[in-house]
């Protein structure tokens, strides 16, 4: 499985396509929050530098809980994906202004966000729901924590990973998203599915 | 030695904090079957992970998913029970004294509906449901908490005089509004005919099932078989990006009503949080899943 650097390079997004599985390495930024994501969307509006710089960054929408370690530091207790498809409407406007090259969380994104991902060159990874024992261990070092004032999984946090994942590429950089392809095969096969219930009824 | 407001708070609370650090054994042999039939690479890697997920948490004590979503509880009390204290109260206090204590911390999740603020404290929260066990002389708790993923997905529409055919129409609609979204494979419940409340409330009973048993009903086994396999059949798969096993069990079940027909069909997400014990008359603790 191909290991990539983040925050990842416009090259390497390029270089998936949708069912990719791969690993991470390097720096992500993560948040959960709704209140989050409009915050930067003002950052975006007002032109306004984000408290945790963005430009051809990785953002996903992942919750956290971190506490003060004894040394000063921050340590993260766990991590899990949230579903992405709230932030629907804001995240076009993030993926542009921001120019970023990889989000993800887990359920995907819409049509709209695809077209921008498709225009900036940015994927989508899905990450595994109920997976915060794995993505945690994954976890090196805790960069940086913004917006403090927020609950502890809306905050906007930059950390440090190595081999996060497998996450599977769900939107690639050339408009394919996986998740609106099989909602629409799984709407092509309803006809069949529905025939086939009613022939195991008259059997039954 | 009576049921006793203490013991009460102490098990209902300890339900929770363990539906968190694991994930049921019905389940677990649910999830390696489906790794054993599942014909998609992606999907058996997905599915890996889980089976993996689960293990570490079990092994090293932690939380599944740090989506602990909210305290869900459903209680049900034997006729012969011998009740000392207030146990609805000693429900909410061991709630409020697990959130002090527990570790990792939880996450607040509790939200109020008309303001989206969200803290670990909240109207009806946890939210209990209550239940009678004719002659029993215990106390029955399971604990099933529900987040966004899990909770997000369930709807209910009401027919009148429904044929199967149109049913089993409605439970694909449903699955098929889910799409990716619930962290699947699912176990699915569903609840057709009483009333409003009672359907919803059946859909969700089914959800706690143990995967791998049989619905004592033919009628009701046979429909569920069918609907296991045209859900499989839509290709959503592990995580919601292409398999085979979009869910691990639909779980039917019915109660006789007017001929309008709710039916309610809801999901709990892979881990299926789901713990279970019983107090009885003697003090005795039961632990069953
Ligand atoms: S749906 Fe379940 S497994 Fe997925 S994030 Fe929510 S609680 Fe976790």
């Amino acid at each position: 499985m191909r290991t990539i650097r983040f925050p990842m390079s416009r090259e390497d997004a390029r270089s998936l396509s949708a069912g990719d599985m791969i690993l991470a390495d390097g720096e992500i930024v993560i948040t959960a929050g709704l209140p989050t994501i409009q915050r930067l969307v003002a950052c975006a509006d007002e032109a306004r530098d984000p408290p945790i710089a963005l430009d051809g960054g990785s953002l996903f929408h992942l919750g956290s809980y971190s506490q003060d370690t004894a040394d000063g530091g921050l340590e993260i207790l766990y991590m899990n994906p949230t579903t992405s498809t709230r932030f629907n409407p804001l995240m076009p406007r993030l993926i542009r202004h921001f120019g970023l090259t990889a989000v993800g969380g887990k359920g995907g994104l819409d049509a709209g966000c695809v077209d921008a991902m498709a225009e900036v060159g940015c994927v989508y990874l899905s990450f595994l729901g109920g997976g915060a024992p794995l993505h945690s261990a994954a976890i090196k070092a805790v960069r940086a924590v913004a917006y403090p004032d927020l609950v502890a999984h809306y905050r906007l946090v930059r950390l440090a990973v190595e081999g996060l994942g497998p996450l599977t590429v769900g939107i690639d950089t050339h408009g394919n998203s996986l998740f609106d392809t099989l909602q629409q095969q799984a709407a092509d096969r309803m006809p069949d599915i529905l025939a086939r219930l009613a022939a195991e009824r008259a059997a039954s | 030695m009576p049921i006793t407001y203490d013991a009460v708070k102490a098990l209902s609370a300890q339900l929770y904090d363990w539906s968190l650090r694991r994930v049921p054994p019905d389940t677990l042999a649910g999830l390696e079957t489906a790794l054993a039939s599942e014909t998609q690479d992606g999907a058996r890697q997905v599915l890996r992970m889980m089976l993996g997920s689960a293990r570490k948490a079990e092994a090293e004590d932690r939380f599944v998913c740090s989506d602990a979503g909210v305290p869900v509880f459903h209680v049900t009390i034997g006729t012969a029970a011998r009740l000392d204290g207030d146990i609805k109260a000693a429900i909410s206090d061991g709630f409020d004294e697990l959130v002090e204590r527990i570790s990792p911390p939880l996450l607040k999740h509790v939200t109020n509906p008309l303001t989206n603020e969200r803290g670990y404290k909240g109207r009806d929260m946890p939210l209990v449901t209550w239940d009678v066990a004719g002659g029993a002389d215990w106390v029955e708790i399971l604990c099933q908490p529900k987040a966004l993923g899990s909770g997000r997905w369930a709807a209910l529409e009401t027919f009148s005089f429904p044929s199967l055919a149109q049913i089993e129409a409605y439970v694909m609609k449903v699955v098929m509004q889910a799409g990716s979204q619930h962290c699947p494979p699912v176990i699915i419940g569903v609840g057709i005919g009483g009333s409003f409340d009672v359907a919803a409330r059946i859909a969700s009973k089914a959800t706690m099932r143990a995967i791998g048993t049989t619905n004592p009903e033919p009628v009701l086994a046979a429909m569920e078989q069918r609907l296991l396999r045209a859900v499989n059949a839509t290709g959503f798969g592990p995580m919601g990006t292409g398999g085979d096993t979009t869910a691990l069990a639909v779980h039917v079940d019915y109660a006789s009503g007017h001929g309008y027909t709710p039916v309610a069909v809801c999901f709990n997400c892979w881990i299926n949080r789901r713990t279970r014990a019983r107090i009885h008359n003697d003090g005795r603790v039961e632990r069953m899943e």
